[in-house]
């Protein structure tokens, strides 16, 4: 009995301990794979430390807003919204409200905690209506990055195939 | 490969790269013999996530894309061979040719197209394909994890969520019984072909 109660009390001590300490998560997003040590643990949300945000997709939390390059989706920071709450002094950031603002999909492992984000739609209007190259950041098989826009000044033809 | 290897040697003094990538999971290991074989000197790169063919809404392999020296894409999304192969049982002796043109005449080449004509050959996703490009990449991060049912998965939701990509389908054939281009992928084409559709978007060069 003394046994169980003590299996039981640290069962509960472990599920408590699971709820308020935040959760690793794993982010995809283009070639990057980031480690996040501390999320903060949601259904259905990621939601990350303000400073972990540019990790995962290069947006940066200013005063303004959550912004990338001229793009600024304003954020509250002085209360709590769907974008960004306060938690004990901490503040989090909620990355897949943004994506869904900016119709960017995402899917979700939910057990293994990996969060994959597809391409940003709103980053790529130039490509869907103006015609122009996205540009690409891909390690070539020498060993150097390849960026399409070091290519500026020479005409590019550019192929997919597959071993397959 | 070959081919193009030669066609690169002939046109790269005329401020022309040729950017060659692989749509391959499995990585140098699948791919990069065939680059070796080739001895190639262009770019090669080998895109175990496919990014090329998510950023530029391509569906198959292979494709081709033409990029002016300012950055703007000039044709998109053809099945572009180097060359006939087998008698004509697949490839095409006529887009070299159209290359070598755009090569020498750059924006007076006939086979340039206007804006419009580019705009209308991007392939535009619904919501359920966006979502196939994160689902795939999922997969791709599990395969290189080894946990292949996860991979599997993942895949296979992608390809639920965009039946149009061949990628998606042969790239996750490749591992199972058959292979990418058996029994399954045959009768995925028959039937497509047979509804009066194409496997490529038909190459579209312009008489003179």
């Amino acid at each position: 009995m003394t046994n169980l109660r003590s299996i039981a009390g640290i069962t509960a001590v472990m599920l408590i301990s699971g709820a308020l300490n935040a959760q690793s998560a794993t982010v995809l997003y283009n070639e990057r794979v980031v480690e996040l040590e501390q999320t903060l643990p949601d259904a259905t949300d990621l939601w990350v430390k303000p400073e972990d945000l540019t990790r995962v997709n290069d947006f940066v939390l200013k005063p303004e807003g959550a912004c990338l390059d001229e793009l600024c989706v304003p954020v509250l920071q002085d209360r709590d919204s769907a974008m960004f709450i306060t938690r004990r002094g901490q503040a989090w950031f909620n990355v897949t409200e943004l994506a869904d603002k900016l119709q960017q999909a995402y899917v979700t492992d939910y057990n293994d905690g990996i969060w994959s984000f597809g391409t940003m739609p709103v980053t790529r209007q130039s490509f869907l209506r103006g015609g122009e190259a996205p540009d690409f950041e891909l390690m070539g098989r020498d060993g150097e990055l390849v960026r399409l826009s070091d290519f500026r000044g020479k005409k590019v033809l550019l192929l997919t195939w597959a071993s397959w | 490969m070959p081919v193009w290897q030669s066609i690169y040697e002939e046109l790269k003094s005329e401020n022309f790269e040729i950017i060659s990538v692989a749509q391959d999971t499995g990585g140098e290991e699948a791919a990069g013999y065939i680059f070796d074989d080739a001895n190639v000197s262009y770019t090669a790169i080998i895109d175990v996530n496919h990014q090329i063919s998510s950023l530029y809404n391509l569906v198959n392999v292979p494709s081709g894309v033409w990029i002016d020296e300012q950055g703007s894409i000039m044709r998109i999304n053809e099945g572009t061979y180097a060359k006939e192969h087998m008698n004509g049982a697949w490839g095409t002796n006529d887009y070299v040719p159209i290359v070598r043109d755009w090569v020498a005449k750059g924006a007076d080449s006939e086979y340039v197209w206007d804006r419009s004509k580019v705009r209308e050959s991007i392939i535009q996703r619904t919501p359920e394909a966006e979502r196939a490009q994160p689902a795939f990449r999922l997969g791709g991060y599990y395969f290189t994890n080894d946990n292949d049912e996860k991979a599997e998965q993942y895949w296979t939701m992608a390809q639920e969520l965009d039946p149009t990509s061949w990628n998606y389908l042969r790239q996750d054939l490749q591992y199972e019984e058959g292979g990418s281009a058996g029994p399954e992928w045959r009768a995925r084409r028959e039937q497509i072909e047979g509804a009066g559709g194409a496997y490529y978007a038909p190459l579209e060069i312009e008489n003179n």
